[in-house]
């Protein structure tokens, strides 16, 4: 089944593409095979001038318009390239109750169904904070090797923003107008991390002197910076720098210095052991396995790393392999 | 009571003119909502209803020309002539008010998201035919707020929705004063589960931020102004506990009184009086046991005709059978003869107000007055209802209240007879006959609109018509009035495709918040717990949580119970993917193909199930994803649930299934039987 999804999706077939992203998102234990073998096939079709694939992180808390801010941004990136392909992961919360999440972030998203150059999928954080969600990342191992840009959206708090890090080539923090000062810019602790920054609803009475707050707390909370993060101004009620914004994406896209596949590896390996087995796991992994790297070079990749993983720590706590087919 | 004439000789029970002579007050205006099909046929039905002594006419318009689409547009065609008539030009409107004398007429046009538009047909009607303007009466409904909340009929954002309003109050003052330029609208709030304070304070704070912009774009004087506050008028539900919904009344006035007296000095009583028109309430309509209807509509009209000093100015009443369908004639007639048999053979017009001095009463209405006043000026120190949508506030504050109602029935805390209580009933002898007791559509008529239009297109000047549209642009862009760029447009006969889309340039079309973000359910027990229990199952079996589309197909912009599914979906732990209303079938499937769900849910109100399902189905098939389930809830009479069934819809909820853990227990039933073959024919 996998070889003629592989077919479809190379040429970005929407229910193929989907399809592949449920192989990836599941949880069940047979699915790493079928995975590492979609992986292989696809390293195997890709070209020698392959242009490979840019990783944007757009975080943000709820509310700062982030949805409509894409949905605006990524129209104009593909009438700008007609080669160019971007797929959106955005991340939603889930219910730490029910376990289950509303998933509104395509609300504002308009496209069509004849447009594969542009695919858009929800994912729930199964977490009540928003953050990546644990598959994020598998998806997104995907969608690299598929499209040539990937925007993932979330809410950035916590963990999540070295999550982001580590998966996204570029981050960009969108903003809105604060009524406050600089201290709730540095309080939030959300200037330390992103490559850049969106203010966002500029047309608010407030934006100017926001910006002014932010341009203080970064020469306050990031004093080594040799070069000052661009703060973009834009406005996705009147359409007010969104060309600019998209140019911006554009150069990143086109020139922004990439992870490869396996520098993203050891860092969601980490993650990975750690909400399987906890602080045990995560002792295991560094002390009895020598850490991500080593595991992820002696297994030979990341699917591996977890299948050898998984059997290593189960023997050392004499812990059955759970039912079903053997990974 | 009045001061001349000697007090002795006059009874307090009694009524009395100025001269002292015993009286009773005139009936409210009486109508009836109504318009389908084409408009030949709606005038026909217009005039019977006249004829049966119907005292003014209250255009129900079809969804495209409430979302400014064109009758051949291909969103639109599903829904042409269904929940109302279709105007595509001002040839019809020629033919809708054919013989019906525009200057003797009061014309309540039930017209949002397109309201200047068709205020502008009427006003050429009246030109073509040689009527003076200024004797024009009437309403637009033109309430935006609403729409945004509730009802779905909006076109542009906020700003220019406003913008559209104040300008037609400016035309409207000196051209036709008669006119009520809009209608602010509380009776759809309460359809989207608004508590009486919540209908009193959102109603009015929307009333408040209309009169400050009016007053702040500074085109009025003063004494403009205050004609201005004596043109806003409301219309205002009335729900089954009738006690309350009179005091409501009774609140309202009050709240008028105080705020347009103080926020904008209006001296003269008159202008501050507050005036309304009334439907009484649908969601409180019930599927079962249709018949009981009847006597909710009774005692519904009965909380806002009571009290003299509250009573509604105008009454169109809902059918008996409006959970089942469209109304026929008959249901309307029906409704129409319980106005007049109130109005013409009970005493009730022939005293003065009965609860004056009522201290149970004024209680009630001090209560309401105190927490309506807390809740708008919450509102206000928002910025206004325009910051109070843009922010979710609003639409989350209904939904909040609309799942609880729903979670009340659901326990049985909230009665409703038939429902929830006494289920057990003899079989209805009015569903009985050889139609069902339902309403069925003239196709025939509805194709003759669509004719027409290509017969308008044909026959204009199309430099005419291009002039007329450049100017209407430019209005829109410079900021100056629409309105007579819009009369010029119908004129010209352009169509009402071609005005909204020109304004479409202009202002772009807005996505409201869907308001179920951070909601909750008050819903538990064993069944919640073990429905979790098996979703959790589901998740570990699939390889991933059960994901479900919500989707709301067409232009029809009911969104409330779509909204109650989505958050109780998530309640018992589904993956919810929500977008809100009016997508076009390929954007629904394009939804579910791209987000891999197991389940579309489609929910329809208009009447157009069958078509939209049919789209949906061929679309997902088509894709490859002819393996996901599709199940509709919606207003689906019994014939139509076996034509679903053979186009391949799993399920079909209608109204009679309000209880939600039925019915996620029967989606996850669904789920858990595996996905459909993809190629059932």
């Amino acid at each position: 089944m996998v070889n003629d999804l592989i077919e479809r999706a190379r040429s970005l077939e929407k229910t193929a593409v989907a399809r592949l992203i449920g192989v990836f998102e599941d949880s069940r234990p047979a699915a790493a095979s079928d995975r590492a073998r979609a992986l292989d096939l696809l390293d195997g079709a890709a070209p020698d001038d392959d242009p490979g694939c840019t990783v944007i992180g757009i975080t943000g808390a709820p509310g700062s318009g982030k949805s409509s801010l894409l949905a605006h941004l990524t129209l104009a990136l593909l009438d700008d390239d007609p080669a160019l392909t971007i797929a959106v992961v955005a991340i939603d919360p889930s219910s730490t109750v029910s376990g289950g999440a509303l998933l509104g972030d395509r609300t504002r998203m308009r496209s069509p169904l004849d447009e594969r150059r542009l695919f858009f999928r929800s994912q729930a954080s199964a977490t009540a904070l928003g953050g990546l969600s644990p598959s994020t990342f598998q998806v997104c191992r995907l969608l690299t090797r598929l499209f040539r840009c990937v925007m993932v959206e979330t809410v950035g708090v916590g963990q999540s923003e070295a999550d982001v890090r580590h998966l996204a080539d570029r981050v960009y923090l969108v903003l809105q107008p604060l009524g406050g000062d600089e201290v709730q810019f540095l309080k939030a602790g959300i200037v330390e991390v992103p490559d850049a920054f969106v203010l966002n609803k500029i047309d608010e009475p407030a934006a100017a002197s926001s910006e002014h707050h932010l341009r203080a707390s970064l020469g306050l909370a990031r004093p080594f910076d040799e070069v000052t993060p661009a703060i973009h101004r834009t406005s996705a009620r009147n359409g007010e720098g969104i060309d600019e914004l998209a140019a911006a994406l554009g150069d990143d896209i086109r020139s922004a210095p990439r992870r490869s596949h396996s520098d993203r590896e050891p860092h969601f390996l980490l993650r990975w052991v750690d909400d399987e087995w906890g602080r045990q796991g995560r002792r295991h992994l560094e002390v009895d396995l020598g850490g991500a790297p080593a595991l992820l070079t002696r297994a030979g990749g990341f699917d591996r790393a977890q299948v050898v993983f998984d059997a290593s720590i189960r023997a050392t706590l004499h812990r059955p392999s759970p039912p079903g087919p053997a990974p | 009571m009045s001061e001349d004439g000697p007090a002795s000789e006059r009874a307090a029970h009694r009524l009395y003119e100025t001269d002292g002579e015993a009286t009773r007050d005139r009936p409210w205006i009486i109508r009836t909502y109504a318009g389908h099909s084409s408009p030949r046929a709606s005038n026909a039905l217009y005039r019977s209803n006249l004829a049966a002594g119907q005292t003014g006419l209250s255009i129900a318009f079809d969804l495209p020309t409430q979302c400014g689409y064109d009758s051949d547009d291909p969103i639109a065609r599903p829904e042409v002539g269904k929940v109302g008539v279709p105007v595509n030009s001002l040839d019809d409107f020629h033919v809708l008010f054919d013989e019906i004398p525009l200057e003797q007429m009061n014309t309540s046009m039930t017209i949002n998201g397109t309201a200047m538009w068709l205020l502008a047909l009427y006003v050429a009607l009246a030109r073509e035919r040689g009527i003076d303007v200024a004797q024009l009466t009437g309403t637009t409904q033109n309430d935006l707020v609403k729409e945004y909340l509730a009802r779905g009929t909006y076109i542009f954002p906020p700003d220019a929705s406003l913008r559209i309003i104040a300008e037609m109050y400016e035309y409207c003052l000196d051209e036709i004063p008669s006119w009520n330029p809009s209608n602010i609208c509380s009776y759809h709030l309460q359809e989207a589960g608004a508590t009486p304070t919540q209908e009193l304070a959102f109603a009015l704070a929307t009333a408040l931020s209309l009169l400050d912009l009016i007053k702040q774009r500074g085109h009025v004087t003063d004494a403009q102004l205050s004609r201005t506050v004596g043109r806003i008028s409301f219309f205002v539900n009335s729900g089954i506990r009738f006690v309350e919904e009179m005091c409501k009344v009774r609140a309202f006035g009050e709240l008028w009184d105080t705020y347009t007296r103080d926020r904008y000095g209006v001296s003269d009583p008159k202008h501050r009086r507050f005036r309304y028109g009334v439907q009484v309430n649908s969601l409180g309509l019930t599927e079962s046991q249709p018949e009981n209807n009847a006597w909710r509509i009774l005692i519904e009209t009965l909380g806002v005709t009571l009290s003299r000093d509250a009573r509604a100015r105008a009454m169109q009443l809902p059918a008996w059978n409006e959970a089942l369908s469209l109304p026929r004639p008959w249901d309307q007639q029906w409704s129409l003869r319980l106005q007049q048999i109130l109005a013409y053979e009970t005493d009730l017009l022939e005293y003065p107000d009965l609860f004056e001095g009522s201290v149970v009463v004024e209680s009630k209405v001090a209560e309401l007055v105190r927490d309506a006043t807390a809740e708008i000026e919450t509102i206000l120190g928002m910025g206004g209802v325009v910051p109070a949508i843009e922010s979710g506030y609003l639409k989350s504050a209904l939904v909040r209240s609309m799942s609880d109602r729903v979670s009340a029935i659901g326990t049985g805390e909230q009665v409703v007879v038939g429902v929830n209580r006494w289920t057990d009933g003899l079989p209805s002898p009015l569903v009985g006959g050889d139609d069902g007791g339902l309403f069925t559509h003239d196709e025939a008529a509805i194709g003759e609109a669509q004719a027409n239009l290509d017969a308008v297109r044909a026959a204009r000047d199309d430099a005419r018509v291009a002039a007329a549209l450049a100017s209407l642009r430019a209005a829109a862009c410079d900021g100056s009035s629409m309105m007579e760029p819009s009369i010029e447009c119908a004129l010209a006969r352009v169509t009402t495709g071609e005005w909204a889309g020109a304004l479409r340039e202009v202002f772009g079309e807005y996505r409201p918040a869907t308001g179920v973000e951070g909601q909750t359910l008050g819903l538990a027990g064993d069944r919640v717990d073990a429905l979790r229990q098996r979703v959790q199952a589901l998740a570990a079996t699939l390889g991933h949580r059960p994901r479900l589309l919500v989707a709301k197909p067409g232009l029809d912009g009911h969104s409330n119970g779509a909204e109650v599914i989505a958050v109780a979906a998530r309640h018992v732990g589904y993956d919810v993917v929500y977008s809100g209303i009016r997508l076009s079938p390929g954007a629904i499937v394009t939804s579910a193909v791209e987000e891999g769900v197991d389940v579309v849910g489609a929910s329809v109100l208009s009447g157009s199930h069958v078509e939209l399902a049919q789209q949906i189905v061929d679309g997902l098939r088509e894709q490859g994803a002819g393996d996901t389930h599709v199940i509709v809830g919606g207003i689906v009479p019994a014939a139509d649930v076996d034509k679903l069934r053979a186009i391949g819809v799993a399920r079909v909820f209608t109204p009679a299934d309000y209880e939600l853990i039925d019915i996620m227990e029967s989606v996850t039933d669904l789920v858990e039987s595996g996905p459909p073959s993809a190629d059932v024919a």
